[in-house]
């Protein structure tokens, strides 16, 4: 079980069904479903093409799915009508490669959502970011550092702030150790699996088993564009119902080295 | 005659003779670039120092200014250059400044490892500047280069200033025959952006066919 | 007995003036021409792109001192029949043409700016435009700023070509004191070193907006 798992309630926030994108001659996703509770956190695994990134890239329409529906809290966000913007600010998103604004410092980039999008008083603003960099244990002389200056944990725990401050509803982590050095993933790890225990709902794509197995509520387990296997952590990666699945793990343990 | 018979041949002589300065002008800059960029990387220090100074110089002045010093002003030293000498010398003194800049950049972007492989294999400076460096840097200069070529092409019709018949000078000319000088010089610009057009595609087909897999081309 | 040139000296310095007035009227204009045209090109629909595209085509592809006949001579007095004279008439041809490289200057600089970075913003909630403007921009424009640096000092050497309109600049002044006295190599050296001090001088100002504005990090790949 996992341990966000007593802060779970049964109130769906994330709705996903049935998503179909297609790139050219190649169906990436073919149909996919599944539900985040509140309080929840959901890994999903598989191989390279998957369809893992562009799955979550669907989620807050960075990428637009062919067909099938996204609700978020009840809204559908894959209506025409529903403005995508205010929507996305409930949405955090952590990218593999950070992505922060390499013209703002580490505070200008966890205010910037908060002033531009969300319209805060500076002053507000400016507390509300100062309070998630905290919580990410970006301390106070790294605040004013540009993002070329900070180490990439840092740099992934900055855009987890950026992300936090918004008050989302949910976060999409998009693979957010992928691009790290091996002795700076752990930070960032357990800056994710703090937030998770504090019952910050997320929805994380990443080949890190001990996370999944220490922090995940379910692992949704993707291969060839679908939901292949979904389950308890320790069901899907020990004891999994198909061959494809217990390779992928094996594999991974090997690679990863996971305990 | 009409306005267009008359102008066609003569606006086409004048081509010829822009044509004329620039086939020389363009391959001399070239000569001149490599030579002022390798002094400006390898050679000594006076060498460097008077290198430094003429690319300082003749990317300073304006080229009309070049132009004018060379008539003109040779001309008070009692030294007589036709408009045609003034201007190919005055292509190749700025466009050859120019240049220089790029063949720099590229010999010093050349990574120390091929001038210590060189020097392992007993190369002479001189060998490694001719066989090793330049090859690579020429090639990565090339982008840079093709630019000024460019540049030179329609700097080209500043001849005129020293009383050259190029394209523009008999325009200017012709305008005072016939006063339509929109037709005039849209043909020139016609003219102008045959020559740079054709030159921008010959030279990226030139850039392709001297490519190496894995040398970088573009340095800027 | 002739006058010496270098009596004549103030009177070419003050052609300074008229050619800061071209310099400074011809990057004004080109910027506000080149960072709207790199916009659409990067972001416009095709059919701006195409017209766009044309634009910088032809006032890259065309010698200044073409231009400055045609617009002098045909493009405002014939076909649009308003007669400019000929220091309207050179900023204005100087501003078109800077524009057209300005634009490719900028075009470069906000395409060294990662996707990301858009995709970033887009995530915050931040709408397109808003994200141009607080993200994409602010880290361009200063990307950008080399390059300006580099289009000044062409500037400023291709406002000499406009004395072929008359407009009393330090070269059509030189000329006159080259005419007047009889002497040329002087006169014509001082030109030329004029222009070699401001061209440094103007740079040194660039690199102050440089250091200025820079931000540890954030350099343009190949601009």
């Amino acid at each position: 079980m996992g341990r966000g798992s007593e802060m779970v309630g049964d109130e769906i926030v994330l709705r996903v069904e049935n998503i179909h994108k297609r790139y050219k001659d190649q169906e990436v996703l073919k149909g996919v479903t599944f539900e985040v509770r509140r309080g929840e956190t959901k890994v999903i695994a598989g191989p390279s093409g998957a369809g893992k990134s562009t799955l979550l890239r669907c989620i807050n329409l960075l990428t637009k799915p062919d067909k099938g529906r996204v609700w978020l809290e009840g809204v559908e966000l894959t209506d025409p009508e529903t403005n995508i913007n205010k929507m996305r600010q409930k949405i955090g998103f952590v990218f593999q490669e950070f992505n922060l604004f390499h013209h703002l410092t580490a505070l200008e980039n966890v205010m910037i959502g908060l002033t531009k999008v969300k319209k805060l008083p500076k002053d507000v603003a400016r507390k509300k970011a100062e309070e998630a960099l905290l919580t990410v244990h970006i301390t106070e002389d790294l605040w004013h550092k540009y993002p070329a200056q900070l180490s990439g944990g840092q740099k992934q725990r900055v855009a987890i702030a950026r992300a936090l401050a918004m008050d989302p509803v949910i976060i999409l982590y998009d693979e957010p150790t992928s691009a790290l050095d091996p002795q700076l993933v752990g930070e960032v790890l357990r800056v994710m699996e703090e937030l998770a225990r504090k019952g910050v709902t997320g929805l994380v794509v990443t080949h890190e088993i001990g996370f999944a197995l220490e922090v995940a509520d379910e692992i949704l387990f993707m291969y060839g564009g679908r939901i292949l296997e979904r389950g308890p952590p320790r069901e899907v990666v020990f004891s999994p119902k198909h061959e494809v699945t217990r390779k992928f793990f094996e594999n991974i343990t090997k690679l990863y080295g996971g305990k | 005659m009409g306005f267009w018979e008359e102008f066609i041949p003569l606006v086409l002589h004048g081509a010829v003779n822009t044509l004329w300065v620039l086939v020389i002008s363009i391959p001399a800059s070239v000569a001149l670039a490599i030579a002022l960029g390798s002094a400006r990387v390898y050679g000594n220090a006076p060498i460097k120092a008077i290198a430094t100074a003429f690319v300082v110089t003749f990317r300073g002045f304006p080229l009309v200014v070049t132009l004018f010093l060379l008539f003109f002003g040779l001309a008070d030293l009692g030294i007589y250059l036709t408009p045609y000498q003034t201007a190919t010398l005055a292509f190749v003194l700025c466009g050859g400044s120019y240049m220089s800049e790029y063949v720099r950049g590229a010999i010093r972007s050349i990574d120390i490892g091929q001038s210590l492989a060189a020097r392992a294999l007993g190369m002479t400076k001189f060998q490694e500047l001719i066989y090793i460096i330049l090859p690579q840097a020429i090639r990565r200069a090339l982008p840079g280069l093709s630019n000024e070529i460019i540049y030179q092409i329609k700097y080209s019709s500043l001849a005129f200033v020293v009383g050259y018949e190029e394209i523009f000078a008999v325009s200017k000319t012709f305008i005072s025959r016939y006063f339509m000088p929109l037709q005039v010089f849209m043909v020139d610009a016609a003219l102008y952006l045959a020559m740079t057009t054709a030159a921008a595609y010959g030279l990226r087909a030139l850039e392709y066919k001297l490519r190496i897999p894995g040398l970088e081309m573009s340095i800027r | 007995m002739d006058p010496v040139w270098w009596e004549y000296i103030p009177y070419i310095l003050q052609g300074a003036i008229w050619t800061f007035t071209l310099v400074g009227g011809g990057l004004a204009l080109g910027f506000a021409i080149g960072v709207p045209v790199a916009m659409g090109q990067k972001y416009g629909p095709t059919w701006l792109k195409a017209v766009l595209d044309a634009y910088v085509w032809f006032f890259r592809g065309t010698p200044l001192v073409v231009l400055l006949f045609l617009f002098y001579w045909g493009v405002f007095p014939v076909l649009l029949g308003i007669k400019l004279d000929a220091l309207t008439t050179s900023i204005i041809v100087l501003g078109l043409r800077s524009g057209a490289y300005q634009s490719q200057i900028f075009r470069g600089a906000l395409n060294s700016v990662d996707e990301g970075q858009m995709l970033a913003a887009r995530a915050l909630g931040m709408t397109k435009w808003q994200a141009i403007t607080n993200i994409i921009l602010p880290q361009a424009l200063r990307i950008a700023i080399p390059g300006w640096t580099n289009e000044y000092a062409i500037i400023l050497k291709d406002s000499a070509i406009c004395f072929t309109l008359g407009v009393i600049e330090i070269l059509t002044r030189t000329r006159y004191v080259v005419i007047s006295t009889g002497e040329a190599l002087g006169p014509f050296l001082f030109a030329g070193i004029l222009y070699i001090i401001f061209t440094y001088g103007g740079t040194k100002v660039f690199n102050i907006i440089y250091e200025k504005y820079h931000i540890p990090g954030l350099v343009g790949k190949g601009v």
